[in-house]
């Protein structure tokens, strides 16, 4: 116990913190955008999983990091359009086609592995980024080593935070963005091509969700494993709701739920007679416990998840 | 004048079906004009092409005298046509000023000038009289405002032609009278106005010429002088309408229903009830008039039994309806016709059989043992005989509802409500949507229900279907109850007044 | 017209299957492989005998439960993803039941299983109460849940129930196990659970008022409210039915097949159970014959991988291409724009009728 007086230990649950919090927020952002477009995606978790193999081998293939994320981007939009066609198009039930990503993306996943590995016993040593510490800020006690040195892509992802908040809320194209979700009807009669903004939503979606994915697998760790989500797509839904559909409040969430991975790896460290399992679920309870006790009925965009018939011609 | 826009041998179908056929319309600069038509005539295609969301199949469209397509709502909104629709197109979670400015394209900077832009929109909007809030969301404003909006959204846009459709269906007379006096601003800065609704009075107020549509063609164009209300009414339908003429019921029954004092939200004016007293009686048509936002649907689910009141008692005969026995008012015979039967009243994804039975599929004759196995022939049979009794058009009763046109779709539930021989039926703007043919199957219905027996407590915005249909009219504004007048010979100026709040 | 929507209905899955078949031939052909050769292997694997019947019933067994678990919760209008979840939660409150109490026997496992139901129930139960009260996202909190279940497992296997040095639990008592039918057709008596499990998830659907009540709910629970139905007292029912059936399934699995905990017990057969579902329109028999298409699939799969050196990822795939077709050929058929060209009369568009008048 003397070790939570500590105050490196403190510092390095901080530190660690941001890092966990990464993926989730990629993802959280990814869902962001394609809510707020209407779309709403639960198929976060297969997308993911696609884009961590997809990064990994790509990052193994080419011994650099940054095509490696590319490349997790890249596969995440592919497989998003899947999605997108089935919803936009097709009209067809957005959860169910969520769902039929999380089974088929990681199915393929796992294909393309098998192909590309042949001995899939051993866990496969795969490229890594490095930290990339910010000159001056990074030496600002406590909070230097915790916000300013970083790989550069967990400064991307904090950086996207403002981004879109100030896309969202203070471009033209953000409004009709976000009328789009609102009320699909009243953004075409204005003009606004509704249909474009979906797929752009979409696009947008499986980009970050891709870059989430592909972070685990290379920045996270260096290797691939199946599983390696764990659950973090519904993780980022759950941050999404709890952020109000706004880039700040979503930031909020993935940084608690950050701070709950980190947590209960520490304390499996300092606690061994507790069963780690039950630390393992810290996470998933916490997000529980976050929604139950801010349960929100019904908000977020007014036209979220239901399919939008245009007009034929 | 000079004519603005032409449309010549406009027609438009849809797979077999005509919605318009060889329709020829002329609106001159500076004109209000009116298009006539009942439900299901044509309009909202015809307006539909003229701001660029169909296509027509046939004919021209000139603007200015020259010809052009209009292939999209942008390239509507570029030539100059803006439309008000009947359900407003704006977005509730939104402010005025970004409704207003939405999907437009003034100025090329990526970031929103708000200053700028909100200086040009309070110019705009006082040279045409619009009182506007720029800061406040869809939400807080009233209906009346809410229009305002819409139509500066038009104006912003450069609209020199504005379609508004249905626009007093909503409104008090008082707003009606501001909404005119918008209107004869905009024509005295040469703007034109297509002006659709099916409101007589309103029609002959405001129009310099009008052109009937029935049955997707054009009846004719007449101006305003030339013509009155009856004459008008003929050509829509096509055929020398009798008005209907219902005995009004002076001796009514045993009470059915009563709200003593009740109140529900009581601090929300407009889905709120303040101190809400009235009865319902056996074999009496109780009309709540009052335009719609006042309390009227929170009073019908009062009387339906699906909410509970704050404070006040609501007695059905003579037990006590709560919320907690939500079959319980099935049971004692209430019977409710929903203000929007596709949410409300209809499984739309379910047939006609299955949408026929919904509420008694526990009943004896249906199933045995209290629905342990439900009689597949015996629910058939009774659907197909409803589907007969009540002229239910549709291809077979396996259809899904969502299918069938509006009218049919409320025959179903008018069917379904008024079969158990009901003693209190809650109507809410039963003939909304409908065509005249409709709706007058509707009120045939009613009274014969009333006149065996049934109280009804009917609600709708439409006055003259309260006027013709009540026995006792009762008026409700922001959620009280502004008087009690009779159904014979009602006072209809006093009645008026009380509808816009100014009453006793 | 509900004749032609019921045909439609079995025609999408049977296309679909068959799509994803003749893409998995390619892919198979892309490997250097004869695929009629690939697929005689997976057919002769899942059907070659009577005990290969039997061993493919019993892959098919817990996925009938799960699919079941899917199915009804979706027809009722709700999305209950913690199938997995209520599955394990079901067995280890069976495995808890049982080495426990040290009753033996039929009246032994009968207990058992009954309390694996209600575990499930109870597990169910939660996003139910949570959508109902707070109006939660059912989804996140069935899902979430499958982790902690999972986890809870873990611990149990490696703790609490551990026997010996091998990460897993005991064996549940032999008196306990289900017996298998026969030598020749090893799947033991729960698939009839499973079966009986389907039919009568059809005939409650189709042929019970409270069945008709809970699909309106599911097809328009706002409608439903004014029409005087509880709805949420029917969402926390299908949620609590649609657990109790997972937690059977598992407690059946425990009982049948696995004989204990281990790592990977009933991984994946909540999604699997989703996928069924969707594929079979959401019809409970349905359900159970796709859940045996699934069944061949993976029996097959093995035999595959052995004979011709076909990674099972390619079943994997054709599976995860199965749900995709199924899923896309449903939707392509909903739309309006086809449904014009299937169905002459558009009874909807108020045209030009001049005798319609009325």
């Amino acid at each position: 116990m003397e070790a939570f007086l500590n105050w490196n230990f403190f510092v390095e649950l901080l530190l660690s913190t941001v890092r966990m919090a990464t993926p989730i927020l990629f993802v959280a952002l990814a869902e962001t955008y394609s809510e707020r477009a209407g779309l709403v995606n639960i198929g976060l978790d297969g997308i993911m999983s696609f884009g961590a193999l997809i990064g990994f081998l790509i990052g193994f293939r080419t011994g650099n990091p940054i095509t490696g994320i590319a490349a997790g981007a890249l596969s995440g939009i592919a497989i998003n359009m899947i999605y997108a066609f089935c919803t936009i198009k097709l009209c067809a039930p957005q959860i169910v086609y969520g769902m039929a990503l999380n089974i088929f993306a990681p199915a393929l996943a796992s294909f393309i592995y098998r192909l590309s590995f042949s001995d899939t016993s051993t866990l496969i040593q795969g490229v890594s980024m490095k930290a990339v510490p910010i000159p001056v800020l990074s030496k600002i006690p406590i909070v230097g080593p915790v916000f300013f040195n970083h790989i550069p892509l967990v400064y991307f992802a904090y950086l996207l935070v403002p981004v879109t908040a100030v896309f969202l809320n203070r471009t033209k194209a953000g409004l009709n963005f976000k009328a789009v979700g609102e009320f699909p009807k009243a953004a075409e009669t204005l003009g606004i091509n509704v249909t474009l903004q979906k797929y752009i939503a979409s696009i947008i979606c499986g980009a970050l969700a891709g870059i989430g994915g592909a972070y685990l697998t290379i920045c996270y760790t260096s290797t691939y494993s199946e599983g390696i989500v764990a659950g973090r797509g519904f993780i980022a839904l759950s941050a999404v709701i709890f952020g109000r559909w706004m880039p700040t409040g979503v930031l909020l969430a993935c940084l608690l739920f950050g701070f709950c991975d980190a947590l209960q790896i520490r304390l499996q460290l300092l606690s061994p007679s507790t069963p780690y399992q039950m630390l393992q679920m810290i996470p998933y309870l916490c997000t529980l416990f976050v929604l139950a006790f801010f349960g929100i009925k019904k908000s977020g965009p007014k036209a979220n998840g239901q399919p939008y018939y245009r007009e034929e011609r | 004048m000079n004519e603005l826009l032409k449309m010549e041998h406009i027609t438009k179908h849809f797979g077999e079906v005509y919605a318009n056929r060889n329709i020829n319309l002329s609106v001159q600069e500076g004109e209000v004009h009116t298009l006539l038509g009942e439900n299901g005539a044509g309009k909202s295609t015809l307006m539909n092409i003229l701001i660029g969301l169909y296509q027509p199949t046939g004919g021209e469209i000139y603007l200015h005298g020259k010809k052009v397509k209009i292939e999209s709502p942008k390239a509507a909104v570029r030539m100059g046509i803006g439309m008000v629709h009947q359900h407003f197109m704006l977005v509730e979670a939104m402010t005025v000023f970004e409704n207003i400015i939405l999907g437009s394209k003034k100025d090329s900077s990526i970031f929103i000038n708000k200053e700028q832009m909100k200086k040009d929109i309070l110019e705009l909007a006082g040279k045409y009289g619009l009182d506007v809030e720029l800061d406040k969301t869809i939400t807080e404003i009233s209906v009346g405002a809410q229009q305002r909006v819409e139509i500066l959204k038009a104006l912003y846009r450069g609209a020199e032609l504005l379609i508004l459709d249905e626009p007093t269906a909503a409104l008090t007379d008082i707003e009606t009278e501001g909404l005119f006096a918008i209107i004869r601003k905009l024509t005295g800065e040469n703007k034109s106005v297509i002006f659709i609704s099916h409101k007589m009075r309103e029609v002959l107020a405001i129009s310099n010429r009008i052109t009937i549509l029935r049955a997707g063609e054009t009846v004719t164009t007449l101006d305003k002088d030339k013509t009155d209300g009856i004459q008008l009414a003929n050509l829509m339908i096509g055929r020398e309408m009798v008005p209907s003429h219902y005995r009004k019921v002076t001796a009514p029954g045993d009470l059915v229903l009563d709200l003593e004092h009740v109140d529900y939200q009581k601090l929300h004016k407009h889905s709120g009830l303040n101190d809400v007293s009235l009865t319902v009686k056996k074999g009496e048509v109780l009309g709540i008039a009052g335009v719609d936002g006042n309390g009227q649907s929170q009073l019908a689910q009062l009387a339906a039994g699906i909410i509970a009141p704050d404070a006040g008692i609501v007695t059905l005969k003579a037990d006590r309806i709560s919320k907690f026995a939500p079959n319980g008012f099935i049971l004692s015979h209430v019977s409710h016709v929903p203000e929007d039967r596709n949410k409300m009243g209809l499984i739309g994804n379910m047939t006609v059989r299955e949408n026929l039975v919904l509420k008694s599929t526990e009943e004896k004759r249906f199933s045995y043992g209290r629905g342990a196995l439900l009689k597949r022939k015996s629910i058939s049979a009774f659907a197909l005989d409803m589907q007969k009794k009540n002229d239910i058009r549709c291809a077979s009763i396996e259809q899904e509802v969502r299918n069938l046109s509006g009218g049919n779709q409320q025959k179903i539930i008018l069917a379904r409500e008024l079969e158990n021989d009901p003693e209190l039926l809650v109507a809410v703007h039963p003939t909304r949507g409908l065509d005249i043919g409709a709706a007058r199957y509707v009120h045939d219905t009613m009274i014969a229900a009333r006149d065996k027996g049934c109280g009804i407590l009917l609600i709708s915005a439409d006055f003259d279907e309260i006027l013709n249909l009540s026995d006792r009219i009762i008026v409700m504004f922001e959620g009280r109850v502004m008087g009690v007048y009779t159904g014979d010979n009602p006072p209809i100026e006093e009645i008026s007044l009380a509808m816009a709040g100014k009453g006793k | 017209m509900k004749q032609n929507d019921n045909l439609t209905k079995v025609i999408i899955p049977i296309i679909s299957i068959l799509v994803a078949f003749v893409i998995g031939g390619i892919i198979i052909l892309c490997l250097g492989k004869n695929p009629i050769k690939a697929y005689g292997y997976l057919f002769s694997g899942a059907f070659g005998s009577s005990r290969k019947v039997a061993q493919t019933l019993v892959i098919a067994n817990p996925l009938i439960f799960t699919g079941l678990t899917a199915a009804i919760s979706y027809k009722c209008g709700v999305f209950n993803l913690g199938g997995e979840g209520q599955f394990i939660i079901g067995a280890i409150a069976s495995i808890f039941f049982v080495t426990k109490s040290g009753m033996e026997g039929i009246p032994a496992i009968l207990l058992s299983l009954l309390i694996g139901a209600a575990s499930g129930a109870i597990w169910g139960a939660i996003p139910g109460i949570l959508k109902i009260t707070r109006g939660l996202n059912e989804m996140i909190v069935s899902i979430m849940l499958n982790y902690v279940a999972a986890l809870f497992m873990g611990y149990v296997y490696t703790t609490l129930l551990r026997d010996g040095s091998v990460p897993q639990t005991y064996a549940i008592p032999d008196s306990t196990k289900i017996a298998v039918i026969s030598k020749n057709f090893p799947i033991h008596w729960g698939i009839g659970i499973a079966l009986f499990l389907a039919f009568a998830g059809y005939y409650f659907l189709f042929h019970t008022s409270k069945g008709f009540k809970l699909r309106a709910v599911g097809l328009n629970a706002t409608a439903s409210f004014f029409n005087g139905f509880p709805v949420n007292r029917y969402i926390l029912f299908s949620f609590i039915i649609s657990g109790a059936v997972a937690g059977l399934g598992g407690s059946v699995e425990l009982h049948g097949k696995q004989l204990r905990l281990m790592d990977g017990f009933g991984q994946g057969y909540g999604f699997d159970g989703v996928a069924i579902a969707l594929i079979a329109q959401l019809n409970p028999i349905g359900t159970a014959i796709v859940a045996f298409i699934f069944a061949v699939l993976r029996k097959g799969a093995s035999t595959l991988q052995t004979g011709m050196q076909v990674p099972t990822a390619v079943v994997d795939i054709i599976q995860a291409l199965v749900i995709i077709f199924a899923v896309a050929g449903t939707a392509l058929l909903k739309l309006p724009s086809m449904k014009q060209i299937f169905s002459k009369q558009s009874v909807k568009k108020e045209g030009t009728n001049k005798w319609k008048l009325f």
